[in-house]
């Protein structure tokens, strides 16, 4: 980290996308054009003139192509976590079908109905399920130098999904992955759903992974008194492109196939598969159907983002309501003003987890503010806010 | 015939990657080191970087990734440098021989000019000469408009009325070492290269041409190729898409007897 130098003034006005209520400063990358709308809400737009029955045809003869010939190996993995898109992307392959095998990075943080709803997957869809777990003591070591290299103790978590899922189609000699939603797609437009984008090793690298790999923290593990070796890293090891190549190993993304709307699919899936709902609401979002598979995810993890980039997972999932047409931007901004800020309950569990106080963690916390967005003085830490 | 060069094209909007559309349309797609490292593992033959920032602000907008922002243009091509081993042609914003020394200074082979260029013609030679031919490629970007091709400039967004052939052909007569020729029209649609103009381009220069704009799938690679004498083949977003885009491309158009390196 490079010192910050802050402002003890105002910074100039935050820029705000005119459609829904993202800031120019971001964690997922977004443009603005010449109207001030944002490169996501853009995109968005652009899903209502595809023609998405011609897609599922696409979609149907290149799964086709990667089917089993003789039945003696799966014909696509689907990396799931157990939530509601984990639930559709099963759902489209099963009826198309595919025999997939299931594969799972479990990071220690599920909740009590993202479990159950995980558990429930393989009985309701008569699949197979790899069900990978670390090392509970490297996990903590990872959150605290993940919090400490980063801001983002769940680092673990994306590098695991991203990386062992396609360690497992290595092994298992499977080229075919299925992913879900292209994230930085869906949030910020990072493409055009002409490009039919796939996984790449550069996108897991740079914008799930923020650049760092199982090496930086093996190198850095003595700077925070921690102590890692290589062996206790490989489920974070991503395979050689040989290895990747020998397979043949592509992931596509659903959501290039089939129009996604998380909402329905999610009333579908309680519907179809009694897919459960959080029981309890989440502090900093009004969604109940969303990251059950780690309770912060939507918590303290995000409570991150809000603390470098002045915005949070309400913002998030206002954006993509309005976008859908359930939102106006008016009350998209009010739920914006409860929710973004608020520090949840979860710390409290992460903290006893890997053993900090509350004064350590806002202090790390503290450094990762992006001066872009923050400025400081006697009064504390102040920034621009959509209802300004 | 030498071998022909396939070439991705970086755009660089304000110090991130951009994918492009009509010239109009920029999505940030990530940073340009992490970028450069991954076409430096895959041994790309060359590699053009397009600098199509509006005003001189460099960032990478964020300061939690392992990649350090960046504030300038001559920081980037520094460090671009450092994990690139091949050719490494910049283009954009240059406007006279001290932008040209910059980016040569700091790590640049070949150095991509279009508007200045066209705006004051000697400006090739002059670079020509200090740096001889093979360092300038002289950039044109053209449209389709009443039943012929006209060079733009500024970005696209400024119409010359004139003809693509005959600015080439004084580009070429004035010391510039290769065309690299850009086909708004087709910038981000994917619908395949513009093969027939692209092919009168290249019979009415001596100097090699590449050519760019409307790679949809590597077929349309395949297909300028078989179809045309250009030396280089070059590409922006497509390489953005898949997993081992480059190395992949290339293995089809060897397949397919493309004669490239």
């Amino acid at each position: 980290m490079l010192d910050k130098i802050y402002s003890e003034k105002p910074l100039p006005k935050m820029r705000y996308c005119l459609k829904c209520v993202y800031p120019a400063a971001t964690a997922t990358p977004l443009a603005f054009d010449d109207n001030g709308v944002c490169s996501g809400c853009n995109v968005s737009i652009s899903t209502g003139s595809i023609d998405w029955a011609a897609r599922k045809e696409k979609f149907i003869k290149l799964v086709n192509r990667y089917k089993s010939k003789d039945e003696s190996n799966y014909d696509c993995i689907i990396p799931v976590s157990g939530g509601k898109d984990s639930y559709f992307q099963i759902h489209i392959i099963k009826e198309l079908g595919l025999n997939p095998l299931l594969v799972t990075y479990h990071g220690n943080n599920y909740t009590d109905t993202g479990m159950k709803n995980l558990l429930n997957m393989r009985e309701v869809f008569d699949v197979d399920h790899i069900f990978f777990t670390p090392s509970i003591k490297v996990l903590k070591t990872m959150n605290r130098m993940g919090m400490k290299m980063m801001g983002d103790m769940n680092w673990h978590g994306h590098a695991g999904i991203f990386t062992y899922p396609i360690q497992v189609a290595v092994k298992e000699k499977v080229p075919l992955m299925i992913w879900g939603e292209h994230g930085f797609m869906d949030l910020g437009g990072m493409h055009s759903y002409n490009d039919f984008v796939e996984f790449t090793y550069r996108y897991r690298h740079e914008h799930c992974l923020r650049g760092y790999e199982w090496h930086d923290f093996i190198e850095q593990a003595p700077k925070y008194n921690e102590k890692l070796t290589k062996r206790d890293l490989l489920p974070w090891i991503y395979p050689s492109d040989e290895e990747i190549d020998e397979v043949g190993v592509r992931g596509i993304y659903i959501s290039n196939y089939f129009k996604w709307d998380a909402n329905e699919h999610g009333k579908l899936m309680i519907e179809k598969y009694g897919f459960l709902e959080s029981e309890v609401p989440f502090e900093r979002t009004y969604r109940t159907m969303s990251n059950l598979d780690d309770m912060h995810e939507n918590g303290i993890h995000d409570y991150m983002k809000y603390i470098k980039f002045g915005y949070g997972r309400a913002s998030d999932h206002v954006c993509k309501d309005i976008r859908s047409g359930k939102m106006s931007r008016e009350e998209g901004i009010n739920i914006v003003k409860k929710m973004d800020h608020i520090k949840s309950r979860d710390l409290q569990r992460w903290l006893k987890y890997v053993g900090w106080s509350e004064e350590e963690f806002d202090s790390v916390a503290d450094s990762f503010r992006d001066s872009r967005v923050w400025w400081q003085d006697d009064l504390g830490w102040h920034k621009h806010n959509i209802w300004d | 015939m030498l071998k022909r060069r396939l070439i991705p094209v970086l755009n660089i909007m304000n110090g991130l990657i951009v994918r492009s559309e009509d010239f109009q349309v920029h999505q940030n797609i990530g940073n340009v080191i992490n970028q450069a490292q991954r076409y430096n593992e895959w041994e790309v033959d060359e590699l053009i970087y397009l600098d199509i920032s509006r005003g001189e602000n460099y960032d990478l907008n964020r300061d939690d990734h392992k990649v350090q922002s960046y504030s300038s243009i001559e920081e980037i091509i520094k460090r671009i440098s450092k994990v690139c081993f091949m050719p490494l042609a910049f283009g954009g914003g240059i406007k006279c021989m001290e932008d040209v020394d910059i980016r040569i200074k700091n790590g640049a082979d070949k150095v991509i000019i279009n508007t200045a260029v066209f705006l004051n013609p000697c400006f090739i030679t002059e670079v020509s000469q200090k740096y001889g031919k093979q360092a300038i490629i002289v950039s044109v970007d053209y449209k389709y408009i009443d039943n012929r091709n006209v060079v733009f400039i500024k970005n696209g967004s400024e119409n010359t009325n004139v003809d693509v052939i005959n600015w080439c052909q004084k580009a070429e007569s004035l010391g510039a070492g290769e065309i690299f020729l850009n086909s708004i029209d087709r910038d981000g649609i994917g619908e395949g290269y513009d093969i027939k103009f692209i092919n009168q381009v290249v019979t009415s220069l001596s100097i090699p041409t590449i050519a760019c704009g409307g790679a949809g799938d590597f077929w349309d690679f395949v297909d300028l190729a078989a179809e045309s004498e250009v030396s280089a083949i070059a590409a922006g977003n497509i390489f953005h898409f898949t997993e081992r885009s480059y190395p992949r491309a290339k293995q089809l158009l060897k397949k397919e007897n493309a004669n490239v390196r």
